[in-house]
Order: structure tokens, then C-alpha cells, then sequence
């Protein structure tokens, strides 16, 4: 059908349907993503649903990255980073440093003996990321592994039936030929750290969405990280590091009120004596079906407007959080047994390397910047794209529709060359 | 069907573990002792390229007809175990896979109970095989027009999208002119962007391009027909037009609505709608009397519409760089989730917009010809605050055109509590109806601002496209049959279609029945299950296979 090829860099649902998208239309599609397993910051994600569906849309990223195995146009390129381009539209010419893995995706079978063997305790050194991994493969954590802190083990080298493992390999380089490229890096959570009178790091019963987000993708209970409990009483504090000039997080991330309501009624589907506070900035309650979720949750949970601005640990199991009552003008004081911050999304930090390798801009708030106000996915140079929230916030959904929107742009902008 | 069976059983032992718990030479034994059996191999890693190149060679010397796979999880491995028995020439519904891994030895504890699972898992795997039927794949001609009903901006990009990827589309608007809301709209902030500029820009492209074809004054009537030969009615000022289309888009938008029963007053000359007040900035030289000051009121009717709180901040920031008015905004939860609104607010706020957040509706009353509000603002103090506005602006809910509960009627496709039309699965399809080559895009379905809708017209125009790029669609052949003996066309089954893809045809002398239509049929397997003469036959799950599948377990009970 065609004979162009697209370099998608990144493997997140943006990625990934983007990449989907172009091997249906009949384009090879080479999938670099610099992590040994694809799928991003949502494949971390858990669903939470509770006697009925929330719809956070993390079932749909499963569904995603398994396009890309059943798609024999896409070439998945992993543990990849692009290190020079050159070449324009219709003839880039890229240049990717293939970091060396341990095992090897081609010859893992997923059997699971390296870990069994695995003398690392308790956490493994050599593990399958997740049951849905793609690729299927286990990987090596070198900050685990025994032989990357000086021993001399070979265990898994020598258990592994298939001969995957391999501590020799060197780094990779590889030039690819594309006519196009997409460029779908994602986000970065914001690092709550820097908000450094919450806590975060410092008391244990401090987390972050995200930290809850891991918990309930290994389809474990949410429980207190000082003594094994169910909480009782959480608040969640919403708009942290979001909405807030002052850090240069100017813009709403767009995701943080619906996933903290949505764990808010999980947390109290695991413990119906749970209590909930939600203290906020404004509720973002749009989005087809959210209104009736968050009426069921007015019933439920407790909601303060304003953001606290100091959380003290006063014993080991609880918190102190300090706000301004807004109903009686004061500063009020109140415990809680687990504080969440909403944490939101913040650009790459590294977003400026790759700007400069693809000479594209970065636009406000660091993320990348598109050439036309009306065009969310063409930048400065012709035939490179964005999708997905590297461009901006933006939830599951909206980033495979993003995603998909810079595959068509892609196929309309080839195609007219070709005309 | 072939004249004999050859049953061609692949176990795998993944690399070994699972052979700990189970003895996989006994149950080769065992199962080529088993009649129609021709062949059965143990392998160590059949996820492995080598391995499935082996697969294959077997599959074709020894004849195989039937495949059964006894390994890991087919949510990992079936598409590739799929392409490989294509490649052997065996038809791909010829598979049948036991998840001994997963559901077996990686589930249970106890080895011998789960090796025992296992070789249940098996036979039941190898009986279902004795039943499957192939379904072959047909290629059916379909037209490569696209109707886009429509002509708002969304209609507009998805027509244009369209036309670069060289498909024909038929755009069709029933106002006598294209843009719809952008013809309404003063400005398009957060983005600094003209709404008629950009609108003439489009509007110019449109004439230029052979292929997309504009009726203005035009509504849809009908449509009959399936995806890829679609024959729609349309009415043309005053004429009837039938046109043929391969697809069909809605972005038939949204339109406002104010309600007084919620504010409980009508609207008068200084109590006007977001739409008075944008026709009144757009004109706004004809203007005698500017107000002094205006207050915007959102979030009355309902909390969670994006659309209005962004016309509010949109016109309020429209008002003080036109009149330089004081301008108020009233609020319960400002809804600044879109891209820009963080700073469109902080715009509004640099300017002097004075927003006011309200837990409890505001009381409104008039008083020497201006709007006297009472209102306790909830991030300043419990008291209750009194202000005194020229013009007060109210927000409209919106509402589905007043054609969609006719056309979702007309052409069987869902809509969802509020009138909205319904996607197909609100995740993995949210620009898909319940119709195969039915799309939704834009606010006819959805709450969304203009960059998600410009979003969703790229969606939907790839969509079709994707559907139409050849001049063939193709598709399963008879995946579901119906048994025109056995039908007693009672419409039982053309009821329960979710997906419109049963039709009734004349099978002999006046006698009717259902039929299948191969295009539209999503092979869910509804209509085998709700027939009451068991007239309808999905091959895929037929009775057969999950009687079969259930023998085994005789042995248990």
C-alpha cells in the first residue's frame, strides 16, 4: 500500500495508538520506547472500579499494547533512545542507542525460573515488570542484582532454559530511515518533593497518586505503609503541582480530581468506615458520565475547599494537616491516618534534549510546542509530530485520541506529497 | 467441512516447569490414542519463533486439519499461534487453545489437582476442536463516500481530513450557511485565534476541493443499508435527494437551552443568555448602550458542563476588552480542565473579572432596573455578600439537536441519558456508534472544547477511512447463519441486534426469514441466543462445541 515508514518515539497509549493506527493504514512502523517494556506511565496504573466500573479507562491500555504484538508491521524497539536525526520529511535519517539488556526479548519464554533461582531477597533481581508485559519478558533490575554489586552470581544465566540471559551484551546502535516521525515521550509526575512542607518522603502515611496507583496495579489492598492497617481517615489534597505559577506549573493537569474521587470510593469500598476528605482548588467534575459519579461521591465524601499548606507527622501513624477553614476565616488543624496529594502532570525533564536532537520547540510550561494554535500535533518541523501529553495534560482516552490524531495527520501529510 | 478429521494436538511445557508437575509423554500416549488424533508434539517454548516455524512444517506434513494448543494464556499467544496455522493453510477458526499455564498450574497450589485441571483442560479443548467449522473471509465492494452531517467546525475538519485522504464526502448542514456556533462566537479564547478568520479559511478550502461536496438547508431523513452501502435520504430545501455512502459521520453539534423553571425568572433586557451577549459583542458597533456592569452566573442547572463555564470566561474577557465593564463571574467549581484555561482564568482575573464561588444558589432580584444578587462567598466569609449588577448574564444548558431522538430511531443507533448520541464503548470506541460505520464527533456526543473536538474530527475521518481505503471491505463470511427452514421470522432476533446487522429477506413463495448481513455483523452472538426455534448458528459457539466442551467434566460429577 505504501512503501513509508514512521518512527513513533515512545511507547505509552499515545505511542502506541499512533503506531496501531499507522500499521493498519499500511505504514512499517518502528516503535522505539527507552524502557524494556512498553506502555508507559499507564501500565502502572490500577483499575478501580468498585461493585461497579469507574471508568478510569486503564482496561483500555492492556487492550492497546496488545495491538502492537498482534500488528506484524510494528517493529518494537526497546531499551531505545534516539541520538541524532537528520534528513527532512519523506527522508529522515535517526540514529538509536540501543541500551544493553540482560535478557534477551527474542529467546524469553516467561517461565518464570530466573526469578524462582533469583538468590536477591526479598525484592528479586530479575522479575516479569507485569503480568501483561509487552514484550513478555522478565528483566533485570541492576540496582537488585547481586553481579552488578560485585558478586560473582550466574544463577539465573545458568538456570534459564532458553539461554535468554546474557551479562555480556554492549550497547546498540542503530540507523533507521523514516519518512515521519511522532513524537509521543509523555509526561513526568510532578515530584511532590518540592513541595517540601507535605511531607513527601518524609513521613511514610504521605503518598502520592501515584504511589496508589502502584499499590492497586499489583491488585493489593491500599494500606497504611506505617503499620500494615486499611485507613480510616484519609484526605487527599488536590492541585499539587498543578495550577500553581509560582513552580511554573501554570495550567490544570486535568486528571487529578477525577482519579482522587475515583480512589476516594475505592478506599471506601475496601473499608466502608473509611472517611474521605477532599480539599481542592475547583472540582473538575466534566466528562461524559463523571457528573453522576461525583454526585454519588458528594454523598460520601467530605469536600474542603483550599489547599493545606503544612502536613506534620505527629506520631508514626498520624498526620497533622494545617488549612485555613474558609467557614470561619481561621487556620484549622486537623489528623488524618493517610494524606494523598494529587500530584499532576508535569513535562520530561529531559524534554530540552530531545527538542534540541529534533529541533522542534518547546512551548509553555516546557512542553512541546505545535506550529499552528489550531493544529495540536504538527510542530515547527515539517513532518515531525507530537501526541500524547508531551504536548500537554491530558487522560487515557484523550491521549489515544490524541494519538491517533497525529497518525492521520501523518497519513494526510505523506500522502499529499505523494499526490 | 473436510471429509476427515486430523486433530493435530502442541503441548507445551514452558521451557520445562509445567513437565515438573505433569508427565507430558503419558498424555501424548493418552492422546494418540484418542480416534481422529494424527499427531501430537511436546515443545518447550512454542512462543518462540523456531518453535512456531516447526508448528507449521508439522501442521503441513502430517496433514493436520484441527488444531489444538495446550500453553499459556491466548490472551498473549493466540494472534501469533493464528497467523502461524494461516500460514500452514488451515483455516484460522481451526484452533482451539487450553490455558494449562495460567489457568492451571500457575493458579493452583496443589500440582497434582492442577495437573489433573490440565488434562480436563485438554480434552475439552481437543472436543471442542472435532466441532469448530471454518469461516472464510469474503471481500465485499463498498462505496468510498462519506456523509458528514453537519457543518459546524467539527463537520468542516472532518470534511476536510476526508478530502486528503482522496475520499468523496457529502457535507451537509441544515442552516442555509456552514460554521454553526462559529458564526455565534465573538472570539475563540484561550486561543488567540479569529473564529471568522479561521472559519473563512476553511470555508475557502471547502470550495476548492472537487471532492467534497456542500448542501446547506439539508437534513437527513432516513438512512438504510449497512456500512459500506449506506443509501440516505436527505431533504434539500424543499426537494428529496437518495445519495449512496460508505460511511456515515455525525458531528451534528449541540444546541443551548435556557431554563427559567431553574432560575426561577424569565429573561428580560438586562437578564440575557451567553448567546444574546455573544450576538451583542460580535455586533458590537450597533451597540447603543454598553453596561457598566455585568455578572455572569454558571453552574445553576448543573455543575458539570465544560461548555458553559468556558463561554462565561470566554465573553467575560470579550466584555472588558470591548466595553471595559465590571465584570463578575458567579461559580460553584471554575472547570478549567482543557488546555489554556488555567490562563485564559488568570487573563480574565489580570483584567479585573472579580470571580465570586458559591456554595448555595444565589438569591436574584431586580431593583431600580438593575440585578441585585445575594450571594455568600464562600472563600471570603459565612456573611452574605450584596452586589448590584446593569447585566446579568445566565448560562444555557445544552441540549441535543432536536432531530437526534428521531435519526437514533430512524437508524437504530443509542443514545445515553441526557439525548447525547451513545458511543459504542465509551473507552475503547468513543468515536464509534453501535452501527458498524456509523461515528460520532463532536458535541453530539460529547461535552468537550475545541481542540478535543478538532481532535475527534481526525479521529473519526481516519476512521472512515481506515474502513473505506479499499475498494473492498473484508469481512467473515457467515459467521452467523440463519436456518431459513427453521426461522419462523418472529423478529425476535432483529430486536435484540445491538448492531442493526439482521434483515429480513424472501426466502421462497412469500415465506420471510431473518438473514445475516456479513457487513454489519460483530459476531457477539445475541441473535443465536435469543431465537426461540434455535434457527441461528454462530460458528464460533455453537451448541455443539459447548456441549462438547462440557463432556469431559461427566467424569466429575
Amino acid at each position: 500500500m505504501t512503501n513509508d515508514n514512521v518512527l513513533v518515539i515512545g511507547g505509552g497509549v499515545a505511542g502506541i495508538a499512533s503506531a496501531s493506527k499507522l500499521a493498519d493504514n499500511g505504514f512499517q512502523v518502528y516503535l522505539v520506547e527507552r524502557e524494556p517494556i512498553i506502555g508507559g506511565h499507564a501500565a502502572s496504573f490500577g483499575c478501580k472500579a468498585t461493585e461497579t466500573c469507574s471508568q478510569c479507562s486503564v482496561c483500555l491500555v492492556s487492550e492497546k499494547m496488545r495491538e502492537v504484538t498482534a500488528k506484524p508491521q510494528i517493529s518494537l524497539v526497546v531499551n531505545s533512545e534516539v541520538v541524532r536525526i537528520s534528513g527532512s520529511i519523506g527522508d529522515f535519517e535517526v540514529d538509536l542507542l540501543q541500551k544493553p539488556g540482560v535478557v534477551d526479548p527474542e529467546k524469553c519464554i516467561a517461565c518464570g525460573i530466573c526469578t524462582e533461582v533469583c538468590p536477591c531477597e526479598p525484592k528479586k533481581g530479575i522479575f516479569l515488570p507485569s503480568p501483561e508485559a509487552i514484550p513478555h519478558t522478565y528483566i533485570l533490575d541492576r540496582t537488585q542484582c547481586l553481579r552488578f554489586k560485585g558478586a560473582e552470581c550466574n544463577v539465573c544465566q545458568d538456570n534459564c532454559p532458553v539461554g535468554a540471559i546474557n551479562f555480556e551484551q554492549k550497547p546498540n546502535s542503530k540507523i533507521l530511515k523514516v519518512s515521519a516521525v511522532i513524537v509521543a515521550t509523555g509526561f513526568e509526575a510532578f515530584d511532590a518533593r518540592e513541595k517540601g512542607l507535605l511531607g513527601y518522603g518524609m513521613y511514610s502515611n504521605v503518598l502520592t497518586g501515584l504511589d496508589l496507583e502502584r499499590i492497586i496495579n499489583g491488585q493489593e489492598w491500599i494500606t497504611l505503609p506505617s503499620n500494615g492497617n486499611s485507613p480510616r481517615n484519609i484526605a487527599f489534597i488536590q492541585c499539587v503541582g498543578s495550577r500553581d505559577e509560582y513552580i511554573g506549573h501554570g495550567y490544570c493537569s486535568q486528571v487529578c480530581c477525577k482519579y482522587a474521587m475515583k480512589f476516594a470510593k475505592l478506599l471506601q469500598y475496601q473499608d466502608s468506615e473509611a472517611k474521605v476528605t477532599i480539599f481542592y482548588i475547583d472540582l473538575q467534575t466534566t466528562g461524559k458520565g463523571f457528573g453522576e459519579f461525583y454526585e454519588a461521591c458528594k454523598k460520601t465524601i467530605r469536600f474542603i475547599r483550599g489547599i493545606p499548606v503544612e502536613i506534620r507527622e505527629i506520631s508514626p501513624d498520624e498526620l497533622e494537616v494545617k488549612y485555613e477553614d474558609l467557614a470561619k476565616g481561621k487556620i484549622a488543624k486537623e489528623n488524618y491516618d493517610l494524606v494523598v496529594l494529587s500530584i499532576g502532570i508535569a513535562p520530561r525533564k529531559d524534554s530540552w534534549d530531545l527538542a534540541k536532537i529534533l529541533g522542534i520547540n518547546l512551548g509553555n510550561y516546557r512542553f512541546f510546542d505545535t506550529q499552528d494554535t489550531l493544529d495540536s500535533n504538527r510542530t515547527n518541523i515539517d513532518g515531525i509530530f507530537l501526541a500524547g501529553t508531551c504536548h500537554g495534560p491530558k487522560d487515557i482516552p484523550e491521549s489515544v485520541a490524541h494519538g491517533i490524531q497525529a497518525a492521520s495527520k501523518v497519513i494526510q501529510t505523506l500522502k499529499a506529497r505523494t499526490a | 467441512m473436510d471429509s476427515e478429521l486430523r486433530l493435530g494436538v502442541f503441548l507445551c511445557d514452558c521451557g520445562n516447569t509445567l513437565s515438573k508437575a505433569i508427565d507430558f509423554s503419558t498424555i501424548k500416549t493418552d492422546l494418540e490414542n484418542l480416534p481422529d488424533v494424527t499427531y501430537v508434539n511436546i515443545s518447550h517454548d512454542l512462543c518462540l519463533e523456531t518453535a512456531q516455524k516447526a508448528m507449521q512444517k508439522d501442521i503441513e506434513d502430517k496433514g493436520v486439519n484441527r488444531v489444538v494448543v495446550a500453553a499459556c494464556s491466548p490472551e498473549l499467544y493466540e494472534k501469533g499461534l493464528i497467523s502461524v496455522i494461516q500460514a500452514a493453510g488451515v483455516n484460522p477458526h481451526l484452533l482451539s487453545i487450553a490455558n494449562i499455564r495460567e489457568q492451571c498450574f500457575w493458579a493452583h497450589p496443589d500440582k497434582t489437582k492442577a495437573a489433573k485441571k490440565a488434562t480436563t483442560q485438554i480434552k475439552l479443548a481437543l472436543n471442542r476442536a472435532r466441532f469448530l467449522e471454518p469461516v472464510e473471509k469474503t471481500r465485499i465492494p463498498v462505496n468510498r463516500d462519506v456523509l458528514v452531517i453537519g457543518g459546524g467546525i467539527v463537520g468542516i475538519e472532518a470534511a476536510l481530513e476526508l478530502s486528503n485522504l482522496n475520499l468523496k464526502t457529502t457535507l451537509i448542514e441544515k442552516e442555509a450557511i456552514l460554521g454553526g456556533k462559529l458564526n455565534q462566537f465573538p472570539n475563540l479564547y484561550p486561543l488567540q485565534v479569529n473564529p471568522e478568520e479561521m472559519l473563512a479559511a476553511r470555508l475557502k478550502d471547502i470550495t476548492e476541493r472537487q471532492n467534497i461536496d456542500v448542501l446547506t438547508s439539508a437534513e437527513l431523513i432516513d438512512v438504510n443499508g449497512e456500512v459500506g452501502n449506506f443509501s440516505a435520504r436527505i431533504k434539500e430545501s424543499n426537494e428529496e435527494v437518495v445519495r449512496n455512502f460508505g460511511a456515515i459521520i455525525f458531528a451534528s453539534g449541540y444546541n443551548t437551552q435556557f431554563s427559567s423553571q431553574i432560575y426561577g425568572f424569565e429573561l428580560s433586557n438586562n437578564i440575557i443568555t451567553q448567546s444574546k451577549l455573544e450576538e451583542i459583542l460580535k455586533f458590537s458597533s450597533e451597540v447603543k448602550e454598553i453596561p457598566k456592569s455585568v455578572c455572569f452566573i454558571v453552574d445553576v442547572s448543573g455543575e458539570h458542563s465544560r461548555v458553559s463555564t468556558l463561554s462565561a470566561l470566554r465573553n467575560a474577557l470579550g466584555i472588558k476588552e470591548k466595553f471595559g465593564s465590571e465584570v463578575c463571574i458567579l461559580c460553584r467549581n471554575l472547570k478549567i480542565d482543557g488546555a489554556g484555561l488555567e490562563k485564559l482564568y488568570r487573563d480574565c482575573r489580570n483584567n479585573g473579572v472579580l470571580f465570586i464561588k458559591f456554595d448555595h444558589l444565589p438569591e436574584i432580584s431586580k431593583q431600580n432596573g438593575k440585578i441585585k444578587i445575594e450571594v455568600e462567598d464562600v472563600l471570603v466569609s459565612e456573611e452574605q455578600v450584596s452586589i448590584s449588577y446593569d447585566l446579568l448574564v445566565v448560562e444555557e444548558t445544552s441540549v441535543p439537536p432536536p432531530d437526534s431522538r428521531f435519526l437514533s430511531s430512524a437508524l437504530n443507533i443509542g443514545l445515553d441519558t441526557q439525548g447525547f448520541y451513545q458511543e459504542n464503548n465509551i473507552h475503547l470506541y468513543p468515536t464509534a456508534s453501535n452501527r458498524e460505520g456509523i461515528f460520532f464527533a463532536g458535541n453530539c456526543h460529547a461535552d468537550l472544547d475545541l481542540m478535543r473536538a478538532l481532535t475527534e474530527a481526525s479521529n473519526v475521518a481516519l476512521n472512515a477511512y481506515q474502513l473505506l481505503a479499499q475498494e473492498k471491505i473484508t469481512v467473515e463470511a457467515e459467521r452467523v447463519i440463519v436456518d431459513p427452514n427453521k426461522c419462523r421470522f418472529c423478529l425476535t432476533c432483529i430486536r435484540a441486534c445491538p448492531h442493526h446487522a439482521i434483515r429480513e429477506v424472501e426466502v421462497d413463495h412469500e415465506k420471510m426469514a431473518a438473514q445475516i448481513v456479513d457487513l454489519a455483523c460483530q459476531g457477539c452472538g445475541i441473535c443465536a441466543v435469543v431465537c426461540p426455534a434455535k434457527a441461528i448458528k454462530c460458528k464460533d459457539g455453537s451448541d455443539e462445541q459447548i456441549l462438547s466442551e462440557l463432556e469431559p467434566f461427566g467424569e466429575h460429577v
